[in-house]
């Protein structure tokens, strides 16, 4: 007990009584060591968090039932969406006919048909646009014009990246080069079809699958398809839900509902984006490490210099007597309270300030707005990292000095 | 009570090896004061450093009242340094981020007393002269003030032997005088064993036997005996 009592008095005296500009800094260096360590992943969360809030919003909603595999549609479409609508806990389902087209603008300006001019090809998805506006946010993103009826059928609304000019961020050939409300564009599906479409709305989701999207009624899109029983069919139905998190317990309901189809959630759904996600989430947890490795690098050096530099007066307190284990105790808790320290001033100056000046002040990228996203295994990680640092830099060099000759300690020779 | 015989100390292996000392023998009683005085490289802080526990000889034979100092391990020749020695070092030695009653508490506080030792140092301090100095800090009072707090430091834990490596080599002609008039003092009045080591020839005045050591050798042709005035 008398050692405990010992080191932690050689600990404080050696904290408070020596340099404090010193101590100052050791700690704004561990304090800015560990919000740096918060802020990256945060960063990184925060994107993520925005991607998947994005897709979810815009583009599957939180639950898709897709055909079965050897099926392209979904039979009894309506009815479905009639049976999830019922069930507690969704918020909002509605069917989708998928397509694709060649569109074109201003196409009877070409010299030859064979021109590419002001087009391109791109999903035309047909949807129940009341049922869809409760499911996605496509509707609450028209820059331009007005969204879709459920009685349009020579109306179309396009993303952003489809239509060019000055809103889109795709390069002017990748789009229709400027293409406005009340225009019209011609599309040319795969089944041979062309129709004309006057452009009724553009919008601008910020998530880059919903902005190269266009969007026709489902009536039409079964038009189009030319046969009655498209009337009644979908590619797929998108499910919003009340309560994001409980897609698991919606989805065994759904499937307990009997339909012939698959239900997956949004992320298991998406593959491709699910994997830019995953992909994201792994460079996001490869900068996490490094940065873990740096502020533990940091922490240790800084924690290091400053036991070395006491080298003189841990050889003289070897040399009247006190215990090797209380001088490294003495150390070790130094370490420990630098740690502590700027840990908790770090996480107080992240939480207080960088957290909350990002929620008032999200950073504004083309994905949307970004504020940052915190899990708790980031702090826990951070906080077991910068104290196993703190703990290898106090242990260390007091190990490596104490096992020095006293003489060597007090005199370097 | 301190008994050395043949003590060789070597630094390096090879060509590159130095020998510090070649065989030192010597006896120190109870009670004595002596100095330990040569040239510099003679061996005196090294002999000072060995029998302090603080350095291990590479070969010899070292008791202190019949116990052999060499076969202690590191943790009871650290207790061993508590308990029976005290320090004085030839630069100042004490730590800076304490007061002089910090400083001279620690010992104790090391032994695992923590009753009246603030009492003690501030006893000590008063009897070194610093008994208006002890909530200043090291780098507050002189070298010669440094040197006395020291002092009652390696008092602290009432050692038996007192070791003093050149204590007055940074101080001016009356710090030094100070300090030798307080070892004397300490000498006399409490039986107080002292190995001191010196190079100033005037220091000899005060101890009770002056020991040269030549080449790592004690010199036989030249053991003074004194009477401290």
């Amino acid at each position: 007990m008398g050692d405990i009592k010992l080191a932690i008095f050689l600990a404080y005296k050696s904290i408070f009584r020596g340099n404090l500009w010193t101590l100052f800094l050791v700690i704004l260096v561990m304090a800015l060591s560990f919000a740096n360590l918060l802020l990256t992943p945060s960063i990184m969360l925060g994107v993520t968090d925005t991607i998947n809030r994005q897709q979810v919003e815009t583009l599957y909603g939180n639950i898709v039932l897709d055909p079965p595999m050897e099926q392209y549609y979904l039979t009894h479409a309506d009815e479905i969406v009639q049976d999830i609508a019922h069930v507690p806990g969704v918020a909002g389902v509605a069917a989708r006919l998928d397509n694709s087209a060649l569109i074109e603008y201003q196409w009877v300006e070409k010299s030859e048909p064979s021109d590419r001019g002001k087009s391109g090809t791109w999903p035309v998805i047909g949807i129940d646009p009341a049922r869809e506006a409760g499911v996605t946010t496509i509707q609450q993103h028209i820059i331009e014009g007005s969204y879709l009826d459920a009685r349009d059928r020579d109306s179309i609304l396009l993303g952003v990246e489809i239509a060019g000019g000055d809103e889109a961020d795709a390069a002017e050939f990748q789009t229709l080069q400027g293409a406005c409300v009340g225009d019209a564009v011609r599309l040319t599906y795969p089944n041979g079809v062309q129709r004309e479409y006057t452009i009724k709305g553009i919008f601008r989701a910020r998530e880059s699958h919903a902005d190269r999207t266009a969007f026709v009624t489902r009536g039409e899109m079964a038009s189009v398809m030319g046969r009655a029983v498209y009337d009644d069919r979908a590619s797929q139905i998108v499910v919003s839900i009340c309560n994001p998190g409980t897609e698991a317990h919606l989805i065994d309901t759904i499937e307990s509902l009997g339909f012939h189809g698959v239900v997956r959630s949004w992320s298991e759904h998406g593959e491709a984006a699910g994997g830019i996600v995953s992909s994201f989430e792994v460079v996001a947890g490869l900068i996490g490490g490094i940065g873990l490795a740096v502020a533990g690098i940091v922490m240790f050096i800084v924690i290091y210099i400053n036991i070395i530099h006491s080298r003189r007066h841990i050889g003289i307190l070897r040399a009247i007597g006190i215990k090797r284990s209380v001088i490294v105790g003495s150390y070790l808790t130094q370490a420990l309270f630098y740690a502590t320290t700027g840990i908790v001033l770090g996480g107080l100056a992240f939480g207080f300030g960088l957290q909350t000046y990002f929620l008032h002040h999200p950073l504004d990228l083309s994905i949307g707005r970004v504020s940052l996203g915190l899990q708790p295994a980031t702090v826990q990680n951070a906080i077991i990292g910068l104290v196993a640092a703190a703990v290898l830099a106090g242990l260390v060099p007091v190990l490596h000095i104490t096992r020095q000759g006293i003489i060597k300690a007090i005199w370097g020779d | 009570m301190i008994h050395v015989a043949n003590l060789h100390k070597t630094y390096g292996r090879g060509s590159g090896a130095t020998r510090a000392l070649k065989g030192v023998n010597l006896h120190v009683g109870e009670s004595e004061f002596i100095a330990l005085t040569g040239r510099s490289g003679s061996g005196k802080s090294t002999l000072l450093h060995i029998l302090g526990l603080l350095d291990s000889p590479t070969l010899g034979e070292f008791t202190i009242q019949g116990r052999d100092m060499l076969r202690l391990s590191e943790n009871e020749r650290a207790r061993f340094r508590l308990q029976e020695f005290g320090y004085i070092f030839q630069e100042y030695s004490l730590l800076p981020g304490m007061t002089l009653l910090e400083n001279v508490c620690v010992p104790a506080i090391g032994l695992g007393n923590i009753g009246d030792v603030k009492r003690r140092a501030a006893d000590l301090l008063q009897t070194v002269g610093l008994g208006q100095r002890l909530k200043h800090h090291p780098a507050e009072i002189s070298g010669g003030e440094q040197q006395r707090a020291a002092i009652a430091r390696a008092l602290m834990n009432r050692p038996r032997i007192l070791f003093a490596d050149e204590p007055t080599a940074s101080l001016d002609l009356a710090s030094s005088r100070v300090v030798l008039e307080l070892f004397t003092q300490l000498h006399k009045e409490t039986g107080q064993t002292i190995v001191m080591v010196t190079h100033e020839p005037d220091d000899e005045q005060y101890v009770d036997r002056v020991i040269r050591l030549k080449d790592g050798l004690v010199d036989e042709s030249a053991i003074v005996s004194v009477l401290a005035s």
